[in-house]
């Protein structure tokens, strides 16, 4: 038991569990939506990346432990194929998933965070999150199923049904709200809604957490300058989220659910919402605990715990480490590499608009292309940022204290 | 057109129905549950359940009431009605004609009435209209004018016509009462009888429940209008709550569920206890007035009782305790104007057991506390079994003080005073701070604890009195060579060398902790002056010795034993705990003569300001003989196996190490390695003790040549019963949801609860605690030294430390809040600082030295009423040199010679006389009485037979005769002294009531109180026509008109006593010998050359390290 909870202790270092979690993405989309198959080349691909984590974990502890549980989920997942979206399978997966919650909630760490009154939604959140998605992607997998064999989507069939709105539509939906405001009455008598002692400046809770809809980005402010992580990124997920209809104007997928004829869209979008936007709220919530450290879920949430501030910027790395020379003086060239890196990354969208992603450019034409290719790789930037923290104790790619500017 | 195909629907329509019919059921349930659950609070329960308590009483009240007799009594008044009623009859037709005439009159009168009062509101009215018609100078001012003097005749006829009504109406009821009189008597006789029972009546339909009125006022949704379930409070509005960046009015709202708070009768059985045993001495020494004694009489009733009941009341329904003194509405410290949490602390408006700040005082307590039988409300199984879901919260910012602190709560207004009546244990506990000396270390910036003396002696002078090898194994353990010594132990500690540090760890510390008292040592010796001391100058015997420190006064302030036999006989290691207080003022005799040597010993006995002029230990006065033999007799006190204990020479290679450790804060490793390879190994053991003093704050405590100036080495205290828990570090010690157990370093078991009180009790009862399980560098490690406290003695100053608050009290809450009280109290720090309470009472507490003077007629004065008793310029001679008078020449005791100031000698003064309540200067020296009271008194003088005991030859004052010793019994002073000694009119006062002033003072008390009226009874009222009185009486009845006034004087203790004070004032002495100038300055002896320079003062860099 012991050593199944440090098991799960060390996969959920965020390091970890974010390259397990982008993995199980890119598994779930290519062997159970896209039907590939481990023999052939993309699968060996998948293959030699999971030798490549075991090789790396001989010499980091953590990465052998990775390496493990990526090849069971490469099997499992890659074994099912197809047959993830079974009724059945489904069944099974929800129930493993509750049992897994119910015996960690016999921790007594454990249950400390999850029973916490602010932390019941998002322990439901995981598994709402989980069967709705689940949901849509069987049923999209089973219509590009008929789709593929020269049929009709589900939803066509039906199409030419017709239901009163009363009191088919609105009936159903009062009882619906009828059920919610029962459920949302018991639970805050249930959970005493938690109202805390009145503030004092002067004795903080430790840790300090935000409301939970607000924990990812409170946690993006461990890897961003508050102005990026606070103002710019939030601002941009609003704007980005209100662009979506006017960038994509692929008529498919409309009134049925489908992966392959929209690949690119949901994929995009799922990579956004789930694997990054939940994850950094989930790990905000159960994951950090007192002075905002790293904690597993079955750890004891000890203050006394510290992580060592050893953060470096590019420039230090570039102009100290590399070159063995001083900081230079003045703050473009001590920054140019940050720069021009920073510069190259967003000159990647028009080097792509005639490169490979040619045929999006020519579909989508200028405007809808740039500000959909920017618009990603300003989300793409969140996950590029992590992992250079991780590997390299990356603080800032370009850190300009004179203008207050950090990226 | 073709008719439209009936289109299914996509549910059943019989399911939609019935989840529809379920969930509003639900959603109504729910909705229910919702006001339920805001309708059901806790304290509603704990006022229901205290109601039924009530109930219960009254009902049994009610029963007892209604008993045989009574109901015998209603009965004959039920006949006698029913008489009354049979004679009007007779009468019918008289009364019918009177009782109409009665009818018209009373219309009239309405009527009557009615137009004086319209009259009188026209004329209100027009008063206004007139004003106004003058101010504005309108056109009809006269015209209103003439109308208001109209309304104000009509108003005075009115008026007339009234009062004529009135009075004929008064006639025609007297006529119709006339008949009804007897049966008015009756009622009001019944009246009488059935109050008490209308009054339970009332009470018991406010409490009872379920009634139709209670069920109505308190529903849901109407009860806000006028529950009769309701949040009591009491608003203060000169005690402020700390709202962060504001102090708003405290609002207690404790009473909502403690209802009986200040209600006397719902005592707990052990409170009822206590105060019926002092209800009962009162009441068997007339000590009550006689109008108030039905009352008391009928309390002990109640409480006998209370103590017998079959169940104890438990909290919160139970009366605080000592009501008298707090709470009540007659204490000093009423709930209306207190409240309660000005003393307890809490969140006052929070009516919900945590949240209101409750805090467990023991594990135990918390456990149980936080077991809960049912979630959402109490129930009775909760009550008796004390579960209240009790759920530990870090975020109150002022929970309550723990049970066994709550007297914490009185240091915030009675910071500045010394003694805090009725609260015993913060008394002992803010005195034993003071001696122990946790304001040497940590600053507390108040009147109590500032301007206090050092706690330890000085070590200038350090090798005049003792050896180094003596030092270090003394430093290194102080409570071996003296186990109830107040110094603590700061070295092999159990962050150290306990079990929890790793063996190679373990071995260097003790290298580092020896090299560091020998670096100590090796500083003091260096730094010590080197005086000369002369040689005892007679041969001393040490037997005579030991006599004279027992019996002359050393006691007082000295033990003289490390063991002591048990209550059964058992001899074991003594400790603090087993002496008074103020027997560790000086320290423990045991081993003086391993210590030091004769000749410091004999020189410091003779005169202690000699050696230290700020010594706390005053001059006894001894002879060269005298002295000679105390030194013989310490000098025996050995304790040779204390130097036999191992001394480790100090391992050069740590003094280097840790010498480096201090040098590289301000230099290079390698500045630093030059400087020491230039050293050689005794100048680096100076140079470390230098530091290592500085370290561990030695200078705090002692006088050490080099360190002056340098500030208090500890946390500042002033406000640490404010600060908030996350400001403590609990080490390895959990977090809020985790208790730890522990063994202390008693080897018992403790633990930490995650709390303030808990916090300090800890650190306070084993100092380095919190570095359990902590990896820390050897000079990072906690420092705080080991009192070896007792559980008992570390709760005392773990309440001290609790009550220092930033809480601002409004001046006139404050305890010492006008001069007197000032002066009384700067006159009690002066008593408390010279250790008075060593030999004599002082507001009925002290006299230490007791246990070593059997015969209670040699031991030192009762000095409780010596501000009304003595006369401020005798006092002020007598502090300042007692040898210029000799109350009681046959006591072996000596008052010593405490080399005071003029002006603490004068603050003494000042503050016996404010204690009194005295002026401090009066007149009364100068008094003469005339020669027939002076004649009288002698004669009642001599009935008493005062002079069996009491000496009326003038003598020498500083030089009187010894009296016959043998017979103690009737040792008294000589009165020749007291007419510049005493004051006027205490001596009659003192006369009548002796053993009030002094409980058991051996003063007879020759007019006993009358137990009806209180008033004095005199015996020779009657004696005085016995025989052997007869002489007396011949020579009395002269200053007399007849026998008879005679008699009535002789029967007048007042006057009595009156009488003998003028004859004592008459035969007093007038002149006594006045103290020297020159007593008070002590002199040093000049001190010899230094031998090596000074060193250098410690950098302000180090220091801050």
């Amino acid at each position: 038991m012991t050593f199944l909870k440090n098991f799960v202790n060390v996969l959920s270092v965020a390091s970890i569990s974010f390259i397990l979690l982008s993995s199980v993405f890119f598994i779930i989309v290519y062997f159970n939506l896209m039907g590939g198959r481990l023999k052939s080349k993309g699968g060996i691909g998948f293959v030699v990346f999971g030798a490549i984590l075991v090789v790396a974990g001989l010499f980091v502890r953590p990465l052998l432990y990775l390496g493990v549980a990526y090849f069971l989920v490469l099997w499992a997942l890659a074994g099912l194929g197809g047959r993830l979206w079974d009724a059945k399978v489904g069944k099974w997966m929800l129930i493993f998933g509750g049992a897994g919650f119910a015996l960690s909630l016999l921790d007594g760490n454990f249950f400390l965070i999850a029973a916490k009154p602010d932390n019941v939604p998002i322990a439901a959140m995981i598994f709402l999150l989980g069967i709705f998605t689940w949901i849509a992607l069987r049923k999209a997998y089973y219509n590009d199923q008929a789709i593929l064999a020269g049929g009709i989507p589900y939803e066509k069939t039906e199409s030419d049904e017709k239901l009163f709105t009363w009191p088919d539509l609105v009936y159903t939906e009062m009882l619906c709200m009828i059920i919610l405001t029962i459920v949302m009455i018991v639970w805050s008598i249930g959970l005493r809604a938690p109202l805390e002692e009145a503030a004092n400046p002067t004795s903080s809770p430790n840790p300090a957490k935000a409301p939970w809809y607000f924990l990812g980005l409170q946690e993006m402010l461990v890897y961003f300058d508050p102005w990026l992580a606070g103002v710019v990124l939030p601002t941009l997920i609003i704007v980005g989220l209100m662009a979506i209809p006017y960038i994509d104007t692929n008529p498919k997928g409309n009134g049925y659910y489908s992966f392959r004829e929209r690949k690119w869209e949901i994929g995009v979008f799922l990579y956004g919402f789930l694997v990054l936007w939940s994850f950094l709220i989930i790990t905000g919530t159960f994951l950090r605990g007192p002075n905002w450290s790293f904690y597993g879920p079955y750890e004891f949430w000890d203050p006394n715990k510290l992580e060592p501030l050893v953060n470096i910027d590019l420039s230090e790395l570039f102009w100290v480490k590399m070159l063995s020379m001083p900081l230079p003086k003045l703050w473009l060239i001590r920054e140019a590499p940050g720069l021009i890196l920073v510069m190259l990354y967003l000159g990647i969208a028009p080097l792509l608009a005639i490169g490979p992603f040619r045929r999006f450019y020519q579909k989508m034409g200028a405007a809808r292309y740039y500000v959909g290719a920017y618009l990603f790789l300003t989300m793409l930037a969140l996950p590029i940022k992590m992992v250079l923290r991780w590997l390299f104790n990356l603080k800032y790619l370009v850190h300009i204290q004179e203008i207050f500017l950090n990226i | 057109m073709k008719p439209q195909e009936p289109i299914p629907h996509n549910y059943s329509m019989r399911t939609l129905n019935l989840i529809f019919a379920l969930t509003s059921i639900g959603l109504l349930a729910v909705t229910g549950a919702m006001v339920f659950y805001d309708y059901v609070r806790g304290w509603k329960w704990f006022q229901l359940e205290f109601n039924r308590i009530q109930q219960g009483r009254i009902e049994q009240e009610l029963r007892a009431n209604n008993d045989e007799a009574m109901r015998k009594q209603l009965a004959a008044l039920d006949k006698e009605t029913r008489e009354g009623q049979v004679e009007i009859a007779r009468h019918r037709d008289r009364y019918v004609a009177a009782q109409k005439e009665l009818e018209e009159w009373e219309g009239r009168h309405y009527a009557a009435d009615q137009d004086y009062r319209f009259a009188k509101a026209l004329l209100d009215a027009k008063r206004y209209e007139v004003e106004a018609a003058h101010v504005q100078h309108r056109a009809d001012e006269h015209q209103k004018q003439r109308e208001y003097d109209e309304l104000v005749a009509r108003l005075a006829s009115r008026n007339l016509r009234l009062q004529q009504v009135t009075r004929d109406r008064d006639a025609a009821r007297a006529r119709v009462g006339v008949f009804l009189a007897n049966i008015q008597k009756v009622e009001d006789r019944r009246k009488e009888l059935t109050a008490k029972a209308e009054l339970l009546q009332k009470q018991l339909n406010s409490v009872s429940f379920p009634s139709a009125n209670s069920l109505i006022l308190n529903a849901p949704m109407v009860d806000f209008i006028n529950p009769t379930l309701k949040i009591d409070q009491v608003v203060l509005n000169d005690l402020f709550i700390e709202m962060n960046y504001m102090a708003v009015p405290r609002v207690d709202r404790c009473q909502t569920c403690h209802r009986a708070i200040d209600r006397p009768g719902f005592e707990s059985k052990k409170e009822a206890e206590r105060l019926l045993t002092e209800l009962r001495t009162k009441l068997d020494k007339n000590l009550i007035e006689p109008s108030r004694r039905a009352d008391a009489e009928a309390r002990v009733a109640e409480l006998e009782r209370t103590t017998k009941a079959s169940q104890d009341i438990l909290n919160p329904f139970r009366t605080h305790p000592k009501l008298d003194m707090f709470v009540g509405s007659a204490s000093p410290h009423p709930l209306l104007e207190y409240g309660c949490t000005a003393c307890h602390r809490g969140q006052d408006r929070a009516t919900e057991f945590g949240r209101a700040g409750h805090t467990p005082m023991s594990k135990r307590m918390e456990m149980r506390w936080k077991k809960v039988s049912f979630p959402l409300f109490p129930r009775t199984k909760d009550y008796e079994q004390r579960n209240w879901g009790y759920e530990v919260n870090p975020f109150l910012d002022t929970p309550m003080y723990p049970r066994q602190y709550s007297e914490a709560g009185c240091v915030k207004c009675h910071a500045g005073q010394i003694d805090v009546e009725g609260a015993e244990k913060i008394t002992k506990a803010t005195h034993m701070v003071e001696l122990y000396g946790c304001h040497a270390c940590h600053k507390i910036d108040n009147w109590r604890f500032s301007e206090l003396q050092k706690p330890g002696p000085s070590l200038e002078g350090i090798a005049e009195k003792t050896t180094p090898e003596w030092a270090y194994r003394w430093i290194a353990n102080p409570s071996r060579f003296r186990p109830t010594t107040r110094m603590p132990s700061f070295f092999y500690q159990r962050n150290m060398v306990g079990p929890a540090v790793p063996p190679a760890e373990r071995a260097q510390n003790v290298k580092y902790q020896d090299a560091e008292i020998h670096s100590i040592v090796t500083y003091l010796f260096k730094s010590s002056t080197r005086r000369a001391w002369s040689a005892p100058t007679a041969a001393g015997d040490a037997a005579r010795g030991k006599e004279l420190v027992e019996s002359i006064g050393c006691m007082g302030c000295h033990i003289s034993q490390d063991t002591i036999k048990d209550d059964k006989g058992v001899v074991r290691v003594a400790k603090r705990d087993d002496f008074p207080l103020e027997r560790h003022f000086g320290f423990n005799l045991v081993g003086v003569g391993t210590k030091t040597n004769p000749n410091w010993v004999f020189n410091w006995v003779k005169n202690p300001k000699a050696y230290d002029p700020l010594a706390p230990m005053p001059n006894l006065r001894l002879s060269d003989q005298e002295a000679s033999d105390i030194t013989a007799y310490l000098i025996s006190l050995q304790k040779p196996r204390f130097m036999q204990d191992p001394m480790r020479p100090p391992d050069p290679k740590a003094v280097r190490e840790l010498a480096k450790g201090y040098l590289i804060n301000t230099m290079t490793d390698r500045d630093a390695e030059a400087k020491l390879n230039a050293m050689p190994l005794r100048a680096q053991l100076e140079y470390l003790g230098q530091r290592s003093i500085e370290k561990y704050g030695c200078y705090s405590c002692h006088d050490i040549r080099g360190f002056d100036g340098l500030k208090p080495i500890g946390t500042e205290l002033t406000i640490e019963g404010s600060k908030t828990l996350h400001l403590f570090d609990f080490g390895f010690f959990g977090d809020s949801t985790h208790t730890h157990d522990y063994g202390n370093d008693d080897g018992e078991k403790e633990h930490v609860l995650h709390t303030v009180p808990s916090w300090i009790y800890n650190k306070v009862r084993s100092p380095r605690v919190y570095d359990d399980r902590r990896a820390k560098p050897y000079n990072d490690k906690l420092k705080m030294p080991n009192f070896h406290l007792s559980p008992e003695e570390a709760q005392l100053v773990t309440s001290v430390v609790l009550g220092l608050t930033k809480e601002k009290v409004a001046e006139n809450r404050l305890a010492a809040r006008d001069p007197r009280h000032r002066a009384s109290e700067e006159g009690r720090k002066l008593i408390s600082q010279s250790n008075c309470r060593g030999c004599h009472v002082v507001n009925r507490r002290g006299r230490a030295i007791a246990s070593m003077i059997p015969d209670p007629n040699f031991l030192p004065p009762d000095l409780t009423p010596e501000g009304p008793r003595a006369q401020s310029p005798w006092l002020f001679n007598f502090l300042k040199d007692p040898t210029v008078m000799k109350i009681r020449p046959w006591m072996r005791v000596r008052m010593p010679t405490f080399q005071f100031t003029d002006n603490q000698a004068a603050t003494l003064v000042a503050g016996f006389a404010a204690e009194g309540n005295e002026h401090q200067f009066d007149t009364t020296q100068f008094l003469t009485p005339s020669a027939q009271n002076i004649a009288i008194g002698r004669e009642v003088f001599t009935m008493l037979r005062c002079q069996q005991c009491h000496s009326l030859t003038q003598v020498d004052p500083a030089n009187p005769p010894i009296p016959n010793i043998a017979d103690t019994q009737s040792l008294a002073p000589n009165l020749t002294l007291s007419k510049i000694r005493l004051r006027h009119d205490w001596i009659a006062d003192w006369i009548r009531r002796p053993d009030e002033m002094i409980p058991g003072t051996r003063m007879p008390t020759n007019f006993p109180r009358d137990p009806k009226t209180g008033g004095f009874q005199s015996p020779l009222a009657l004696a005085m026509d016995s025989p052997q009185f007869a002489a007396q009486k011949a020579a009395l009845l002269p200053y007399f008109q007849d026998e008879t006034a005679l008699k009535k004087t002789m029967g007048d203790a007042v006057a009595l006593t009156n009488y003998m004070r003028d004859y004592i004032w008459s035969i007093g002495i007038d002149r006594m010998r006045s103290a020297g100038a020159g007593e008070s300055t002590p002199q040093r002896v000049p001190l010899q050359p230094q031998p090596t320079t000074p060193p250098a003062p410690a950098t302000q860099e180090t220091r801050l390290r």
